[in-house]
This record gives C-alpha cells, structure tokens and sequence, in this order.
C-alpha cells in the first residue's frame, strides 16, 4: 500500500449543493481534463408498509471504512487513468430529497472518469461499514439494508 | 484474556460495547459462539466479525487485547 494520507470522505450531516458546485469550480485550473463524471446518492421518501421514510441517520465504523477507502482508491487509480476522484459520505441525518453521498471522477477522456464513479459506487455500497438507519415519519425506523 | 466489543447498525441495539474477560476463546470461531449464546438475537441476523480492524474471512486465531467489531450487512449509500 501507498504511503499516501488516508483521506477523510465523512462529512457531518448532508452533502450541500454549494459544496457539490464548488468542488466543481475547482477543477477550473486543471486543464488536462477533458470529462467529468459525478454521481450523486439522494435518499429517497420510501413508503414501506403505509409508512413513509422521513430521513436516514448514517453511522460508520469510521477507521476501518477510512481504511478501505483508501484501499479502493489506490485500486481504481490503478486500473483507469485518472487526473483525480473525491468522494464525499455524510454520517448522522439526512432527510429525503438531501444528499448523502458525492462521487467526483475526472479523466482527460470521458470513459474512464464514467467507468471508474460507477465502480468506485459499487464497491463503496458493498465494502464500507456504514449503516444506514431509515427513520419514518412517526420516529419508528428499520435499518436500510443494500441490495 | 481480555476483549473489547463493539457493535454497529441494528446490531448495536442489543449488544453494547463492553469489554469482556472471558478463557478459552481461541479463535473468532470460538468467538461466534459465545457471541450467539450469550446473544440468542444474533443468530437470525447475517453480520461479520472485524478483527483488529480487519474483516474476518477465515477462522483467526484471537489475542489477548484484540479488538472485535460485530457488524450487520453494510447498508451505505
């Protein structure tokens, strides 16, 4: 493994449109990009037995999903030819429509900045210890399990 | 020995982290079970054992001072 600082990609509460535009802005000075790729995870108002979801409140096992953040990171730079990749997970409470998750890939072509945010969202989804805890609108809640 | 507990998602409801002293669990094999006796809710609910910070895959031997985390299926997203 690289001696690279392991990155913090927790953030408190959700993600901001502001912060999304201006972690777009940014790459104004970086001019050997060609495309951009971004997805954006936005919890959803599901209705699960008459009963609406209202927010999730995220929690993590925050050491060891830092760790293999940064695990899945050397990987993905290693297999597509990116110039840079931010990723972006709130913790604690994030009502429906608010953002919870900001995935940023950029290449000097379009394909590899497409193919490695999809990748890197699938193996976020399926490897990191977070939990999400669906909390309806009358306070009961269940646990948000991936499929 | 001694082993610290931690618990995470639904899992966290009804085991709290706790430090334990406990003989005679070697492995985290071992460890299963004693979590699954002393847990009986455990044993309807997929989850996975974090060793040291690291995602048991295998059955690994534990030691004294380790540091397991119980954790339900990841849900984040």
């Amino acid at each position: 493994m690289s001696e690279k600082k392991i990155k913090n990609i927790f953030v408190d509460g959700p993600i901001e449109p502001a912060f999304i535009a201006n972690s777009i802005a940014r790459h104004n000075s970086k001019t050997a990009i060609g495309g951009h790729s971004i997805f954006m995870g936005q919890v959803r108002k599901d209705e699960i037995d008459g009963k609406c979801v209202a927010a999730i409140a995220y929690t993590a096992y925050e050491d060891l999903a830092l760790e293999k953040m940064h695990q899945i990171r050397e990987e993905i730079f290693e297999k597509y030819p990116l110039h840079c990749m931010h990723i972006y997970h709130s913790l604690g409470t994030v009502k429906t429509g608010e953002i919870c998750l900001f995935v940023f890939t950029s290449s000097a072509h379009r394909k590899p900045a497409i193919a490695a945010c999809s990748e890197v969202v699938d193996r976020l989804k399926a490897e990191l210890p977070i939990w999400g805890k669906e909390i309806f609108e009358d306070e009961t809640h269940q646990w948000k399990e991936n499929i | 020995m001694k082993i610290e507990m931690i618990s995470f998602g639904k899992i966290a409801e009804f085991i709290s982290n706790q430090k334990i002293e406990v003989d005679g669990i070697a492995d985290t094999d071992a460890f299963k079970q004693y979590l699954e006796d002393r847990f009986p809710a455990l044993k309807g609910i997929k989850y996975k054992l974090a060793l040291n910070k690291n995602i048991v895959q295998q059955n690994t031997e534990i030691t004294n001072q380790a540091t397991i985390a119980i954790m339900p299926p990841f849900s984040g997203g």
